[in-house]
C-alpha cells in the first residue's frame, strides 16, 4: 500500500554537510555523511550531543535543506521536490516520532492519529478505523478519547508512534524517542519499534544516545562532530562490548 | 517523478478545519473570551451609535431622514473603537501563533502545507468575528433601543425606528467578521512561513 515499488535502499546520502552561520561564526553540524540505509532496516544513529545526530534527522527527514550534498530518499532526490511534493512525502512516506511526543493538545488519541491521514485525502470511515486498529496495536484500544495532557508520557509516545504508522510510510523517523522516559517505559517503546519495524517491515532511523537502542539495532551509525566515525553491525558491537 | 505513480491529492477538507478551529478556540477559551469581548464592545459601540442617529432623525420629525448621518465625531470615535478592537485580535492572534510553533511544526511534519496553516488560523480569527459580531451587534442596538425607549415621549415612535434599523445589525456582523479576517491575515501567514524545524525547536 505505501509503496508497490521496491528499492533496495530507502535512504541514501551523498556527502551530506549542513553548516549553520551565527553572526562571523559558522558550525558545522554535518560535515560530509555518505551512507545507504536499506529499507526495512532497524538503524540507529548514535553520538554526543551535539554532534549532528537531530541535524541529520532533519535533512533525511525533509525538514531542513542541506548546504551541501543530497539525500534520496526511495532514489528520488529531495532537493529537487517543490513545497507540494515535500509535504506530500512528509504525509505519506515518512513518519515522524519526536522526544517531546509533539501529541496536538487540543486533540484526542483517535484524533491525532487520525490527522496525517485527513491531510493524504483518507475518507473517514477508513480514517477512524485505522486510527482505532493503529491504537489498539501499541495497546492503547482503552484510551481512544483521551486527550494527551489525559495521558502519561509512554501512552503520549506510544500514541505518537500510532500516528508516525498512520499512512504506512516507508520510513519512521524517531529522534531521541525515549529521552523523555524512564527506564521501563523506554525499553516498552524500543521493543514496540522494533515489533513494528519486523511486522510492517518499516525502515526505522532512531537518533538517540540511549544504548539500550542497541539491542534491537540491525546496525549502528556512530557520529561524532558531524562526521560519520564508523558503522557497525550488532554482532560487532557486542563483540567489542565482550573485549 | 517515480513518486507520481502512487500520487494523491494532500488535502485539507473545510469541515476538518473548522472542527480543528472551533476545538482550538475551546480549548484555549479565556483567551478567545478576552478577544471576542474586544470585538463585542467595538461592534456594540459602533451598531449603538448607528441605530442612535437613526432613533434621533426619526424623532426629529422625519426632516432630517435625507440628512448627513452620523456626525462627524461620532464616525471618528466609531472609528476609534474598531481600530483598537482590531489590534486587539492582532495581539491576540500573534499570541496564538508563538504560542503554538510547536503545534505548527508538527502539523507541517505531518504533511500540511503553508496554504493549511493559513486557513487555520484565519477560520479561527473569522469564527470569533462572528461570535463576537453577533452578540455586539444585538447589544448595541438593543441598549440604544431601551435607553432611548424608556425616556422618549413617543416610545412607539422609538420602536420603529429601531425596528427599522434592524438592518444595521447585519452591516455590524460583517464588519466585525471582515475586521477580524483582516486583523488575524499577518499573524496567519507568519504562522504559515513557520519553518517546521525552527518551530519544533521552540520552546515556550
Amino acid at each position: 500500500m505505501a509503496s508497490a515499488l521496491r528499492y533496495e535502499y530507502t535512504v541514501e546520502t551523498e556527502d551530506l554537510a549542513k553548516t549553520y552561520v551565527m553572526g562571523p561564526v559558522s558550525v558545522k553540524a554535518l560535515d560530509g555523511i555518505s551512507v545507504k540505509i536499506r529499507r526495512g532496516e532497524y538503524l540507529s544513529i548514535m553520538g554526543p550531543s551535539g554532534s549532528g545526530k537531530t541535524t541529520f534527522f532533519n535533512m533525511v527527514g525533509g525538514l531542513d535543506r542541506p548546504t551541501r550534498g543530497k539525500v534520496y530518499i526511495d532514489e528520488v532526490d529531495i532537493a529537487k521536490l517543490d513545497a507540494y511534493e515535500l509535504a506530500w512525502l512528509r504525509a505519506r512516506k515518512i513518519g515522524y516520532i519526536f522526544q517531546t511526543f509533539n501529541l496536538i493538545p487540543v486533540l484526542t488519541a483517535m484524533e491525532n492519529v487520525s490527522l496525517p491521514m485527513i491531510f493524504a485525502g483518507v475518507g473517514r470511515e477508513e480514517r477512524l478505523k485505522r486510527a482505532r486498529e493503529l491504537l489498539e496495536r501499541v495497546g492503547l484500544g482503552n484510551r481512544l478519547d483521551h486527550k494527551p495532557s489525559e495521558l502519561s508520557g509512554g501512552q503520549q509516545q506510544r500514541v505518537a508512534i500510532a500516528r508516525a504508522l498512520a499512512n504506512n510510510p516507508v520510513i519512521v523517523l524517531a529522534d531521541e524517542p525515549t529521552g523523555n522516559l524512564d527506564l521501563h517505559t523506554g525499553l516498552d517503546i524500543i521493543n514496540l519499534l522494533k515489533t513494528l519495524n519486523t511486522e510492517k517491515g518499516v525502515t526505522i532511523i532512531t537518533a538517540t544516545h540511549d544504548l539500550k537502542m542497541i539491542d534491537v539495532s540491525d546496525r549502528i551509525f556512530w557520529i561524532r562532530d558531524g562526521k560519520l566515525e564508523r558503522i557497525e553491525t550488532r554482532a560487532q558491537v557486542s563483540a567489542r562490548a565482550e573485549e | 517523478m517515480k513518486m507520481s505513480k502512487e500520487k494523491q491529492e494532500i488535502t485539507f477538507p473545510l469541515s476538518e478545519a473548522i472542527s480543528f478551529a472551533v476545538e482550538s478556540i475551546r480549548r484555549r477559551f479565556s483567551r478567545a473570551l478576552i478577544t471576542v469581548i474586544s470585538i463585542v464592545l467595538g461592534i456594540a459601540f459602533l451598531s449603538a451609535l448607528l441605530t442612535i442617529t437613526r432613533i434621533v432623525s426619526a424623532l426629529s420629525g422625519g426632516l432630517s431622514q435625507t440628512s448627513q448621518g452620523p456626525p462627524l465625531y461620532q464616525i471618528w470615535m466609531a472609528a476609534i473603537a474598531l481600530l483598537v478592537c482590531g489590534v486587539g485580535i492582532i495581539n491576540s492572534m500573534l499570541m496564538s501563533v508563538t504560542e503554538r510553533y510547536k503545534e505548527i511544526g508538527t502539523l507541517k511534519t505531518l504533511g500540511a502545507e503553508e496554504i493549511h496553516i493559513l486557513e487555520l488560523f484565519l477560520i479561527e480569527g473569522a469564527l470569533m468575528g462572528l461570535i463576537g459580531g453577533i452578540v455586539g451587534a444585538f447589544g448595541g442596538w438593543l441598549v440604544a433601543f431601551i435607553m432611548y425607549y424608556v425616556q422618549s415621549s413617543s416610545p412607539q415612535l422609538v420602536l420603529q425606528a429601531s425596528l427599522s434599523s434592524i438592518d444595521i445589525v447585519g452591516i455590524s456582523i460583517v464588519l466585525s467578521v471582515i475586521l477580524s479576517l483582516v486583523s488575524s491575515m499577518v499573524p496567519a501567514y507568519m504562522a504559515s512561513k513557520l519553518n517546521p524545524v525552527e518551530a519544533l525547536r521552540y520552546e515556550v
